[in-house]
């Protein structure tokens, strides 16, 4: 109530002022004439009555003042008072405010950038109804603790049995992307398509436009082929034909009916939108243990994720029972839900919570150098102050008055940083999308909602306060004598303002040499990671996936197409070798499937698990992986003649730590109903190759020549195509897209370098380390600019002292020496703090993995190299203010005062 | 009437200047300076009171809604603004009238006391 009243008496001050202000002063007027009019028939003339009415009164102004206060209007009035007044101090310095402000914005925009990508990826809600009851499943080694293994994928035995849990779960969808091809009358086209199982729709309450949903059957296996279509994709490859509905599609070489299309502007949480959604039949009996897909679900009202996961505890049990091998034992694996909007953010909160702590240090930074301007701008102000002080202002209100101008200039800096805040993330993300979850393509999820805005507002606000209050204090300090009688003069301006100032600069420095280690230790992360030998030869390879579709090709089997592939190719001019992958070492996940080693015990612990990947024969020659023994694959190693594997170093050293590989056959994957073969001979050994990530260690890896499996079971499968040309040329590359478009007779998308595939592979240290980079890059020319502003001015202050040192014999050398020597004491101090604080906070950066590689957190050679760096900067800061020092002309130095 | 009362005599008890205000006005609705023509004519001059101090005291009361006030004609036709007791006032004046009373009376029986009747 007593909120609401203020309120209304602050709008009714604001938007009536004017009028209550005349009625007022209506009011009391009229009280005057009436007195002097009752005077004046009492027998005093006109002019002595009006005069005796005025002294009747009493103090005109003080009881206006007193009736604004009764109103409750006065605290107002001061504050617009304040306002104008502090408007007009600004304006009349405007380099003052344009570098305030400047920096400020500056501050404040990194913070609005770095907070509005934490906004969108980690704090909006889940795009679906009731979002925080939107669970994910995930297999984990143990609960509570962060660094234990999760695992997000599930296999079909594990979401049966989820599925089953309907005490805890209303709904449990699973679902996986995946690439088709439409074909028509038109150009082949590729379609992204993510399979749902029923209850995705109605947990992520997506509204269909026309049409329907799949129905119950069509969820069964050999239900139906049916097909729901996104908005955008039957507007970009039907042209929004109204009649869609119940028409037949090709899409990778099957037919499909469209049975819907989904609403507009609808927001999926995929890395990229779908294009058109279809069936995921799972057969309740199944027995397939491959984690090939994803697993989301929704609580049960009033059901809490702790009683979800006590019940997902019970249900391990179960699956265990079931299922006796299937988990890991060693490492206690269990079957949790955790938040979905948690696990969407999981991959970047670490790097997001690194970032926001730099943009925080980049802001402080940012207020001490406000602060040290208006410090220095207080002392010119000293005078005005003392009048004020002296005609009766009070402390309070003179410390209100100058806060009122911090906050001023601060709001300017925090609406110019909003706007460089979201328009500087932007075309980073733009630059370099980096894989950020939820940020949509190109970053254009990334925008300026209420919570960006409040939080620059926030923002704003707390930094005025913030760089304002030292300086307000200080101000409203002045001795009334001492400051009417300078006039504002320099002299003795106080030793404690110049201690203050010092300490502003010292932790500037070591607020920049912590955002520059942070930059450092990240640039040599990349470095690292940059010149880490994948294990191939990326050089002068270019890359494209299609899929080996017979129909689609017009040929009668894979090999055909394979064979037409290469047999192109070869004629172009500049291709060397040519050769395809399923899986692109650095470019996807890869799964592993059980090995076992036959003429070992069989439940002895000889066996394992390692990559399976199918390849073409020619595929270690395009890549340039080494042979370390035996052969490579040859032509006859094909369908029919007897299974052949190549195994990588990693997988040698660990299944045969002594033995000879080239002796054994292994079963791969055996039990996989999909992968059910006899067992392999082992025929070479080859490199290891980084497939993950440049900063993880190969993991065993079997090879499987692609020509002998067979159609059925590569047929449709999209293969990455490995091409090594004798040059990179442009042509070369319409050309080879074109050669695979006549082959394959799909689309082809866009070649890529190899190289460039590896630089994807690092986008998101490279975006932490620009990020980084920029921050530290701002700090520096923050902390410089504040360290020039302290040494000017202090020499400015010193005029007369350097002027009678010079009068006593000191030569223009030791002036410059003691001017350098002031600014280096400083410049250390700030080093010895910021190294110290490194030491404990780069610990924190190392403790989140995969932000550092190759680098120690306390790397002394980035410590080093930042402190000479920052440390040289600074000495360049007070070079300007001591070559000043030493024209100081002793005789005008002395005569000065 | 209002006559040299105003210099001449004891200032106003602090605090009872709302009361004197709520009285006036309880007679009929006034405008600023009738309320104080009211308060100099009951007190037969008597009381004195600067004559701005009425003022914020007016502000004061509408704020609290005891006072209610509105534009109007003067008796000699100009724009005046009229102040009015409202309910709240009305009920004010009545409680703060009774507490005046048993204030005066027993401060008046302390000050009537005689040595004899201790």
């Amino acid at each position: 109530m007593r909120i609401l009243s203020t309120v209304r008496t602050f709008l009714a001050f604001v938007f009536r002022r004017p009028r209550v202000e005349r009625e007022m002063e209506d009011e009391l007027r009229l009280h005057l004439q009436r007195r002097a009019d009752d005077l004046e028939q009492q027998g005093l003339s006109r002019a002595e009555a009006e005069r005796q009415a005025q002294v009747e009164f009493g103090g005109y102004q003080r009881y206006k003042e007193e009736c604004h206060e009764a109103l409750g209007t006065r605290l107002f009035g001061e504050l617009i008072v304040d306002v104008r007044y502090g408007l007009r101090q600004l304006r009349r310095s405007p380099g003052f405010t344009a570098v305030a402000v400047i920096t400020l914005a500056l501050g404040i925009g990194t913070n609005t950038a770095i907070f509005s990508v934490v906004n969108t990826v980690l704090l909006t809600p889940v795009h679906a109804p009731e979002p925080n009851r939107v669970v994910a499943f995930i297999t984990t080694s143990r609960r509570g603790s962060s660094s234990s293994f999760k695992f997000p994928n599930a296999s079909e035995i594990k979401f049966n049995l989820w599925r089953e849990q309907t005490s805890v779960f209303q709904d449990v969808s699973g679902y996986r992307l995946d690439s088709l091809i439409l074909t028509g009358d038109d150009q082949p086209q590729q379609a992204r398509a993510i399979f749902v199982t029923a209850d995705y729709f109605r947990l992520f309450g997506l509204p269909i436009a026309q049409g329907r949903t799949f129905t119950a059957e069509e969820e069964h296996p050999n239900g139906g082929s049916v097909v729901i279509l996104s908005d955008a994709f039957w507007k970009r490859a039907f042209g929004a034909d109204s009649q869609i509905v119940g028409k037949i599609i090709s899409l990778s070489g099957s037919s499909y009916e469209v049975i819907g299309v989904m609403a507009g502007g609808v927001q999926t949480e995929t890395l990229e939108p779908p294009d058109i959604w279809m069936p995921f039949p799972i057969d309740p009996n199944s027995n397939n243990q491959v984690h090939y897909f994803q697993a989301v679900g929704r609580l049960k009202p009033r059901v809490t994720i702790d009683m979800a996961n006590a019940q997902l505890q019970r249900t391990t049990q179960e699956f265990r029972r079931k299922f006796p091998h299937a988990l890991s034992t060693s490492r206690r694996e269990t079957f949790i839900v955790q938040p979905m909007q948690d696990v969407l953010g999981k991959d970047v909160r670490s790097s997001l919570l690194i970032l926001t702590g730099a943009v925080s240090f980049v802001l402080l930074i940012a207020c001490a150098n406000v602060a040290n301007l208006l410090l220095v701008k207080g002392a010119g102000r000293r005078r005005e102050i003392a009048i004020r002080i002296a005609v009766g202002a009070s402390r309070g209100r003179i410390i209100l008055q100058l806060l009122t101008e911090s906050v001023l200039l601060s709001t300017a800096g925090g609406v110019f940083g909003l706007g460089l805040g979201v328009a500087g993330i932007h075309t980073l993300l733009a630059l370099n999308p980096s894989h950020i979850p939820r940020i949509g393509p190109r970053g254009s999820n990334v925008t300026m909602d209420w919570r960006v805005l409040s939080l620059t507002l926030l923002v704003a606000l707390i930094t005025g306060l913030l760089f304002g209050l030292i300086p307000a204090l200080h101000a409203s300090r002045t001795d009334l004598n001492s400051g009417l009688k300078e006039g504002g003069a320099g002299t003795g301006s106080g030793f404690r303002q110049n201690k203050t100032r010092s300490l502003l600069v010292i932790s500037e420095i070591s607020l920049a040499l912590l955002l520059l280690i942070g930059a450092g230790l990240l640039m040599r992360t990349l470095i690292a990671l940059r010149s880490v030998n994948p294990g191939f030869d990326p050089r002068n390879v270019v890359t494209t996936r299609t899929p080996l579709d017979p129909p689609l090709a017009k040929v009668s089997g894979v090999d055909q197409i394979v064979h037409n592939v290469f047999r192109r190719l070869s004629v172009l001019p500049g291709v060397e070798s040519a050769g395809f992958t399923r899986l692109l070492p650095l470019a996807g996940d890869f799964n592993s499937v059980p090995i076992i080693v036959v003429g070992r015990p069989l439940n002895g612990p000889s066996h394992g698990s390692a990559r399976r990947m199918v390849v073409s024969a020619s595929y270690f020659e395009v890549l340039k992986i080494p042979l370390i023994r035996g052969r490579l694959f040859v032509d006859a190693d094909r369908l029919g003649a007897p299974g052949v594997a190549i195994i990588n170093e990693a997988m040698a050293r660990q299944f045969w730590p002594k033995g000879d590989p080239l002796d054994s056959q292994i079963f791969i994957g055996k039990g996989l109903p999909w992968l059910d073969e006899p067992a392999r001979q082992i025929i070479g050994v080859v490199g290891d190759v980084h497939d993950n990530a440049l900063g993880e260690n190969p993991q065993p890896a079997v090879f499987v020549p692609a020509a002998q499996l067979s159609d059925a079971r590569t047929a449709g499968i999209p293969v990455t195509w490995v091409i090594r040309t004798r040059a990179p040329s442009p042509s070369l590359n319409s050309a080879i897209q074109n050669e695979l478009r006549q082959a394959t007779g799909v689309p082809v998308p866009p070649l890529r370098s190899m190289e460039e595939v590896m630089a994807q592979s690092t986008a998101r240290q490279d975006f932490n380390m620009l990020l980084m980079s920029i921050f530290g890059g701002s700090a520096l020319l923050l902390a410089a600019i504040g360290v020039y502003g302290l040494m000017a001015y202090s020499v400015k202050q010193r005029t007369h002292e350097i002027g009678i040192r010079m009068a006593l014999g000191a030569q223009k050398r030791d002036v410059f020496r003691m001017v350098i020597g002031q600014g280096l004491r400083l410049v250390l101090a700030g080093l010895a703090i910021g190294v110290a604080a490194a030491l404990i906070l780069t610990r924190l950066l190392s403790s989140f993995s995969h932000l550092l590689y190759g680098v120690r957190a306390s790397d002394p050679a980035t410590f080093v190299a930042v402190s000479l760096v920052l440390s040289g900067v600074a000495v360049l800061a007070c070079y300007i203010p001591a070559r000043r020092a030493t024209k100081v002309d002793p005789m005008v130095a002395l005569r000065y005062e | 009437m209002l006559g040299n009362g105003i210099r001449a005599h004891a200032d106003v008890l602090p605090g009872t200047l709302d009361l004197l205000i709520l009285k006036a006005v309880s007679l009929g609705p006034l405008h600023g300076y009738g309320v104080l023509l009211r308060i100099g004519q009951i007190s037969k001059g008597a009381l004195a009171i600067e004559q701005g101090v009425l003022y914020p005291a007016l502000f004061r009361l509408v704020r609290q809604g005891l006072l209610k006030a509105s534009w109007g004609a003067s008796e000699n036709n100009r724009r005046a603004k009229f102040y009015q007791l409202t309910a709240a006032g009305r009920r004010r004046l009545h409680k703060e009238t009774e507490g005046w009373n048993r204030l005066v009376a027993a401060i008046g029986t302390v000050l009537g006391t005689q040595p004899e009747e201790i």
